[in-house]
C-alpha cells in the first residue's frame, strides 16, 4: 500500500506554511538575535508567538482536520516526534521553585503532548518517539511503514518542540550556537540557531487530487561519536541511499535534497561530503534552517512540509545567507530555481549518530 | 487493527530498589574512558542486550523518563552556577542508551526510541513488531527506567524500584498458530511504563515463545 501526504500545516518562527514558504523564497530569515535569553550570550533564536505549546498543537491539528477528508481523528493513529515533550513547563517550575515538589511527572515526559491532543480529538491510539533531532523524521518513517503493511488507514504525524532554556544552554555549552542568523554551507558559518515549531502531516493510504507521495524512508547509525558525525559520512550516505532504494528510485531521479544543514561546522561539512559522494549528478541542495532555525525534534516534519510545497510550487528554494560556499562540489542555488520537481530527499541527523532520510515525490 | 506473530528468541529483566549493583560493565565496555561516560540507562541496556545474546542490527528502545540523572545534573547546575556540562547535555537525550550500544558494538543499523508515558513498553513492542515485519531481521526490543536521583521522593509516586529494565529479542513468525495473546504477568512495584514488556518476559519464562502483537 502506498503512503500519501494528504494534508499538512505548521507554525514556526516564520508563521504558518504559507508564511514560511514566502519567507524561504524571499530569503527573509525569521531568526531574531537575542541578548537576554541566556545570560552573557548573544544567540540567534527562532521564536513562535504563542501562549502555550498545547494551544499551538490544538490550532494546527484543527487546520489539518478541517482541510482533510476526515470528519474526526477517531480512526487515526497519532505519532509524535519531540525532543523535549513537557520539559518547557517543568523546567520553569524547577528553576523558579528550586524543587521537584510541584512538578507533575505526567507532564514531564513526551506523552504529555500526545495525551493533550488525544483528549481534545479522540485519536484511535497514540505513540511518541524521541530520537533528538530526528524525532519527527522517525515518526514519518514509522508512519510510512505502518501504511505499507496495511496496519492503519490514517496517521497524523506531529513534530513539536518548544524552546527550552536547558536546550539552548546545552547547545551553548557545546559551543555550536551562532550569535547571528545561521549560514548553512558557508565557509564562514559559525553555528546553529535553536528554534521551535509544531508541524503536522496527515498520511493516508488513499490518493487525492492534492497528494504528495511519501515514497521512501531510510535510517542508519553512525556508530562513531555521540555528537560529532562520522567524517567519512558513511551514516548519512547510508540513510539517503536506503530511502532512495525504499522508493524504488535511482539516484538521478532525485531533483533536490532538503538538507539537515544546521550550519554547525561539523554537520555541514559531513552532509556536503555525503551528497557529493552519493549523487552522480548536480542534484540541487539547500537548507531552510537559515529561515526557520533548527526546530530540533520538529525539524523532520517541518522540512517534510517544505519539501511537499517545493514539489507543488515547482520551485527549488535558494540558500539564504550563502556568500562563500565551502564545498563547491555540490549544487547549492543562491536564487530560486523554477523547474518540475518530482522527487526530494529530506535529511535529519541527530545526537548519537542517528540519521533519517525521507523521500517525497509526485504520485507514481 | 493488524496483528502479527512474534517469536521470542531470548529475554531478560533486572530491577533494584535503589541501584542495580552488578552490570558487568568492565567486561561489556573495556574502554575506561567510554565506560566513564555511560549513563545508568546505557549500562542497564548494555547489560540486558548482552543477557539476550543480541549481536546487533535494529534496536527499538523505550523509556518514559529517559536519562533523569543527566537531566537532574543539568537542572541543578543551572540553579547552582548557571553552567552546564556538555557531556551531561549530550547524554540527556532519549536515544542516549541505544546510541552508546551502537557506538560500542559498531552497530550501524536503525535505532528508534519510544517514549509513550506509561504505555512506553507496549508501544516499544509494537514498534519492534513493525520493524521485525518490515525487515525480517532479529530486533532488540528493550525498555529501561533509571530514576534514582537525589530528592526523587519529592515526585516519585509510580515505583518501588528506582532502576529497572527489560529486554527481548524477537523475529517475525509467518505462522500465527500457537501464538498467544500477552497475559498479565506484571511485577508489583515496577513502574507501569515497563510492565507490558515485563509481562512478555514473564510468559516467556513460562515457556511461551510466540506472541500476538497489534501493530
Amino acid at each position: 500500500m502506498n503512503a500519501y501526504i494528504n494534508g499538512y500545516e505548521l507554525l514556526c518562527d516564520a508563521g504558518n506554511t504559507q508564511d514560511l514558504m514566502e519567507a524561504i523564497y524571499a530569503k527573509k530569515s525569521a531568526i531574531t538575535i537575542d541578548e537576554s535569553y541566556l545570560e552573557d550570550v548573544t544567540a540567534g533564536l527562532g521564536k513562535m508567538e504563542y501562549d502555550t505549546i498545547f494551544d499551538v498543537l490544538e490550532d494546527v491539528a484543527e487546520v489539518v482536520l478541517k482541510e482533510s477528508n476526515l470528519e474526526n481523528f477517531h480512526n487515526t493513529l497519532l505519532i509524535l516526534g519531540s525532543s523535549v515533550g513537557g520539559m518547557q513547563e517543568c523546567e520553569d517550575i524547577f528553576y523558579s521553585q528550586k524543587s521537584y515538589k510541584n512538578i507533575d511527572p505526567d507532564r514531564y515526559s513526551m506523552n504529555v503532548l500526545t495525551d493533550h491532543l488525544s483528549a481534545k480529538f479522540g485519536f484511535y491510539d497514540t505513540r511518541a518517539l524521541s530520537t533528538a533531532c530526528t524525532s519527527s523524521a522517525n515518526a514519518l518513517l514509522l508512519a510510512k511503514r505502518l501504511i505499507d503493511v496495511e496496519a492503519y488507514d490514517n496517521i497524523l504525524v506531529v513534530g513539536a518542540d518548544g524552546l527550552c532554556y536547558s536546550t539552548v544552554l546545552g547547545f551553548s555549552a557545546l559551543g555550536v550556537l551562532s550569535d547571528r542568523v545561521c549560514t548553512p554551507f558557508d565557509k564562514d558559518r559559525n553555528g546553529m540557531n535553536v528554534s521551535e515549531a509544531v508541524a503536522m502531516l496527515l498520511i493516508q493510504n488513499v490518493k487525492t487530487d492534492n497528494s504528495i507521495e511519501l515514497k521512501g524512508v531510510g535510517a542508519s547509525s553512525d556508530a562513531y561519536h555521540m555528537t560529532n558525525p562520522d567524517p567519512e559520512a558513511t551514516g548519512a550516505i547510508s540513510s539517503m541511499r536506503a530511502a532512495i532504494e525504499d522508493a524504488g528510485l535511482t539516484l538521478d531521479e532525485i531533483d533536490y535534497v532538503n538538507a539537515h544543514g544546521t550550519a554547525t561546522p561539523a554537520n555541514d561539512r559531513v552532509e556536503s561530503l555525503a551528497i557529493e559522494k552519493l549523487f552522480n549528478h548536480d542534484v540541487y541542495v539547500s537548507s531552510t534552517k537559515a529561515i526557520t532555525g533548527h526546530t530540533l525534534g520538529a525539524a523532520g516534519a517541518v522540512e517534510a512540509i517544505v519539501s511537499c510545497e517545493v514539489i507543488k510550487k515547482s520551485l527549488i528554494p535558494p540558500q539564504t545567507g550563502l556568500k562563500n560556499q565551502e564545498n563547491k562540489n555540490i549544487n547549492i542555488p543562491t536564487e530560486s530555481v523554477s523547474m518540475g520537481v518530482k522527487n526530494i530527499v529530506s535529511n535529519s541527523f541527530a545526537f548519537g549518530g542517528n540519521n533519517t532520510s525521507i523521500l517525497v515525490g509526485v504520485c507514481s | 487493527m493488524k496483528k502479527v506473530a512474534l517469536k521470542i528468541l531470548s529475554s531478560s529483566k533486572i530491577y533494584a530498589k535503589t541501584k542495580i549493583e552488578d552490570l558487568d560493565e568492565k567486561r561489556l565496555v573495556p574502554s575506561m574512558m567510554l565506560r566513564r561516560r555511560l549513563t545508568r540507562n546505557s549500562k542497564v541496556m548494555l547489560y540486558l542486550s548482552d543477557k539476550c545474546g543480541f549481536n546487533g542490527t535494529k534496536i527499538v528502545y523505550g523509556t518514559c523518563y529517559s536519562e533523569l540523572q543527566e537531566a537532574a545534573k543539568m537542572a541543578n547546575a543551572v540553579i547552582t552556577n548557571g553552567l552546564l556540562s556538555p557531556t551531561s547535555f549530550q547524554n540527556s537525550v532519549y536515544n542516549t542508551a541505544p546510541s552508546y550500544y551502537s557506538l560500542i558494538h559498531k552497530d550501524r543499523d536503525e535505532i528508534i526510541t519510544v517514549s509513550s508515558g506509561m504505555k512506553t513498553s507496549l508501544d516499544t513492542l509494537k514498534t519492534a513488531a513493525l520493524q521485525a515485519l518490515v525487515s525480517k531481521e532479529k530486533i532488540l526490543c528493550v525498555a529501561v527506567e533509571c530514576i534514582n536521583i537525589e530528592n526523587i521522593e519529592e515526585v516519585n509516586r509510580c515505583t518501588d524500584y528506582l532502576e529497572a529494565g527489560v529486554a527481548i529479542v524477537v523475529e517475525i513468525s509467518d505462522d500465527m498458530t500457537d501464538a498467544k495473546e500477552i497475559e498479565d504477568h506484571k511485577i508489583d512495584g515496577i513502574i507501569d511504563s515497563l510492565q507490558d514488556l515485563m509481562s512478555v518476559v514473564g510468559i516467556h519464562d513460562d515457556g511461551i515463545d510466540k506472541i500476538l502483537v497489534e501493530l
